[in-house]
């Protein structure tokens, strides 16, 4: 039972507090660990395919070889394209039109529905007819990178503004401040955060879009390799596709969070 | 507009509201194409769609894909349910166990789970079994994260009270964190439900003989846009009806407790 009751002295609590966290990590890494050996040693004894598992080893010596290639470089800087290009029309469109819903609660009315139904419907639903409508090249892959994230931006600025604490702006205006300033001075930065984690989900939509949306079809890509290497069975060589991508991922994810804690950081706790 | 928003009543707003915009967005669309200002065969007409649909509900196709659909979205996220749950009850109880999966929670958390899909054709081959596994993957990590953290914010007033009138680990566990954390649970499930039909789509569209999202990519195939819209608005539909089934499973469970504040 680990639920802590009673809070020890300020000093035996701290200390307490490092012990758990150095635990936390030793165990975490621990557990990493012994996933790796088992995967690595599992298959050598016989207790599962090495053709369908590959070997941590394996895909390390696998990866040494294909990430300095110039063809690995290329697909990168494909996707990396189209991820980059989707994400930025999201924010471009997103953010402004976020900002509008919000101050309009008449607009919100009509729109609210459709958004919502758009917002509970899974967007990668849309693939085989944004391939349609664009090809199967750079436009279609943007499009989809932009259907996935556009919604977490938009929804979340919507809720920002609609979040605004009101009696700063019944202060300001009763101090004659016009919309625009209540709008500049009060609403865009209270909003700041939230647009934020907007951006955060967008950026895990949006790596995900681009990733089905080459599996799904393509010319090049990273997304493209990892159907290739899948279809034709080349475990190592489709781990370390896989894996770069969650890397990818991750450090982006990482990255927007961070960003998202120094912009909490500077204002007061309400 | 500030008129025509006291013609009706506050209770009926979102409903009036909301069929107006759908009315209005079918009724542009079908003009848009009608009037040749919008291609037909790029975006077909909600007129065609309409048709399209009673024509496929009559040869039992379109009910054939939705139950294969639901089967496996039922499947996985069942699957997802049960096992995040239980694995969060086992996390909260023992912290190590946390700790141990910690790493891996992370991972499927940042990581496009989709990638993976290749690796579960070559494991489970094509078809009904990878399907249930994505969808498994897609959901099973926010139900168990959601139901850990509601595990962890147990009141601790209320803890430190109950164990002041003698209550043992497993009473505070049973009858203190385990009903403060339903809330969170349910949060936890409504995410997991979004997720798990992306995965039964994401996997459908890319290799399954049945189900609305390999209908879709079969008709777009054959640039066949009328009855891909047809399983376009299912999944619509769907995704629409789980939600809100969800959203009122969440005000229920959030009405029986008495506001602490109140």
């Amino acid at each position: 039972m680990t639920i802590a009751l009673d809070k020890p002295v300020a000093a035996s609590a701290s200390l307490r507090e490092r012990f758990e966290k150095n635990r936390r990590t030793a165990i975490s890494t621990l557990s990493v660990i012994v996933f790796l050996l088992a995967w690595q040693f599992l298959p050598m004894l016989g207790a599962v395919d090495i053709r369908l598992t590959s070997t941590p080893l394996r895909v390390l010596k696998t990866a040494m070889e294909l990430v300095p290639t110039a063809d690995f470089a290329n697909d990168l800087r494909i996707s990396g394209v189209e991820f980059l290009a989707g994400m930025a029309l999201a924010i471009a469109v997103g953010i402004p039109l976020g900002l509008i819903l919000g101050t309009s609660r008449t607009a919100r009315l009509f729109i609210d529905p459709p958004l919502m139904a758009i917002y509970a419907t899974p967007r990668l639903a849309l693939l085989p007819i944004i391939i349609v409508w664009l090809g199967i090249g750079l436009a279609s892959k943007i499009a989809v990178v932009f259907l996935g994230a556009v919604f977490y931006v938009l929804i979340n600025t919507m809720a920002g503004v609609t979040d605004t604490d009101q009696r700063l702006v019944r202060a300001a205006k009763s101090f004659g401040a016009t919309r625009l300033d209540i709008f500049i001075r009060i609403i865009l930065p209270s909003a700041l955060p939230a647009v934020m984690i907007g951006i955060r989900l967008g950026i895990g939509r949006g790596v995900l879009g681009v990733i089905v949306g080459e599996m799904f079809s393509s010319e090049a890509g990273l997304g493209n390799k990892i159907m290739t290497y899948g279809e034709a069975v080349r475990i190592d060589h489709l781990l370390v596709y896989t894996l770069f991508v969650s890397l990818c991922g991750y450090l982006m994810t990482t990255g927007a969070r961070l960003i998202e804690e120094r912009l909490r950081s500077w204002r007061p706790q309400a | 507009m500030k008129g025509l928003l006291s013609l009706v009543p506050a209770r009926w707003r979102p409903l009036v509201f909301g069929t107006t915009s759908f009315l209005a967005i079918f009724v542009f669309w079908e003009i848009a194409v009608m009037s040749g200002w919008a291609n037909v065969f790029f975006f077909s007409q909600p007129s065609k769609i309409a048709v399209a649909a009673a024509a496929q509900i009559a040869n039992g196709e379109l009910p054939w894909n939705l139950w294969v659909s639901v089967m496996e979205f039922l499947a996985g996220f069942g699957l997802a349910a049960i096992v995040g749950i239980s694995a969060a009850i086992i996390a909260g109880w023992f912290r190590d166990v946390e700790y141990v999966l910690d790493p891996f929670v992370w991972f499927t958390y940042s990581a496009p789970l989709a990638a993976f899909y290749p690796l579960f054709v070559a494991w489970l081959g094509l078809g009904l079994p990878t399907v249930i596994a994505m969808t498994f993957l897609f959901a099973v990590t926010p139900i168990y994260a959601n139901t850990l953290a509601g595990l962890r914010n147990a009141d601790p007033d209320l803890l430190r009270a109950a164990r002041s009138f003698g209550a043992t680990q497993s009473d505070l566990f049973l009858k203190v964190a385990l009903p403060a954390s339903v809330p969170l649970l349910v949060a936890g499930l409504r995410l997991g439900v979004g997720r798990a039909l992306t995965g039964v789509i994401v996997a459908e569209l890319f290799g399954a003989t049945a189900g609305v999202g390999y209908s879709i990519s079969y008709y777009g195939q054959q640039l066949q846009t009328t009855n891909m819209f047809v399983s376009l608005l299912v999944i619509v539909l769907m995704g629409v009806i789980l939600t809100q089934l969800l959203a009122a499973l969440e005000a229920q469970t959030e009405g029986w407790r008495v506001d602490p504040n109140g």
